[in-house]
């Protein structure tokens, strides 16, 4: 994991967004990539089945140019959320430096968050992170669907939320509380510039 | 598109905003942090700590994880 490189003087952030399938990490990708500025729009990489959903992964590269005097990126992933896909989710966390995780509000879809987080927790630790202090925020999405068919906030919060880390509701299809869960999860992980490093 | 949605770009404007803000303090805390390029020796006058290692390297093993990172 290598956030800040001072020799080369770049700051290079991978954040992963993780969840069940079908829980609209691709939306959140989609959307950033929609609100990008075209001098700004590189290419978003997106290996999809004819169904729409994610066969491998997503790639989102956000050039953010010089800052402070270090040129800075983001790249953005996505994994896929089937579980049959658990190689390539172990694959695309690796040299994580922080973690998105989208679950999907609907009350039915509550014991897939709760398999995908354990199966995060699990893939952090093979990778040899400590899945207690890899830098996370929870996304509720999905706040748009009628209220009998989702979980309270409270009740998403008590299941899924233990660490107690910063949480957002969000509508990724319209973009609500996309760019919150990315300017949280960005601030965590900057914050490491000036902490020491936390692996294992 | 929801109706609240702000003008495109709008939000990436923001974002980047905050980013760069955030960075800023960053990179002024690390260069606090990491050893200075020429040492000010004029400040080896005046050491009224009465630790004797006080104040020599701040932070030193932070600064020293991430230079062996680095090199990884």
């Amino acid at each position: 994991m290598s956030v800040v490189n001072y020799s080369t003087r770049e700051i290079t952030c991978k954040i992963v967004y993780y969840g069940p399938g079908r829980s609209g990490k691709t939306t959140n990708l989609q959307h950033i990539y929609s609100q990008l500025p075209e001098e700004r729009k590189g290419k978003m990489v997106s290996l999809a089945t004819e169904t729409d959903r994610t066969l491998f992964f997503d790639f989102l590269p956000l050039d953010l140019g010089n800052i402070s005097g270090f040129n800075t990126r983001f790249q953005l992933y996505t994994v896929p959320g089937q579980v049959y896909y658990a190689a390539t989710r172990k694959l695309v966390l690796q040299g994580v430096d922080g973690v998105v995780f989208v679950a999907d509000s609907q009350s039915r879809q509550l014991a897939e968050n709760i398999e995908s987080l354990q199966d995060l927790h699990e893939n952090l630790a093979d990778d040899g992170f400590d899945p207690r202090t890899m830098p996370l925020v929870m996304q509720y999405n999905k706040r748009d669907l009628p209220a009998e068919e989702i979980s309270p906030l409270e009740e998403l919060d008590n299941k899924l939320n233990f660490r107690g880390v910063p949480h957002f509701p969000a509508n990724a299809i319209s973009g609500g509380g996309v760019f919150e869960c990315l300017r949280s999860i960005a601030s965590i992980v900057l914050a490491r510039l000036s902490a020491p490093a936390a692996k294992g | 598109m929801a109706a609240d949605e702000k003008d495109e770009g709008a939000e990436f404007a923001d974002f980047m905003a905050d980013i760069s803000q955030e960075i800023s303090e960053r990179v002024e805390s690390l260069d606090a942090a990491l050893p200075a390029p020429a040492p000010p020796l004029a400040r080896k006058v005046a050491t009224p700590s009465p630790s004797s290692d006080a104040g020599m390297i701040l932070d030193w093993d932070n600064v020293a994880e991430r230079m062996i990172e680095e090199m990884l």
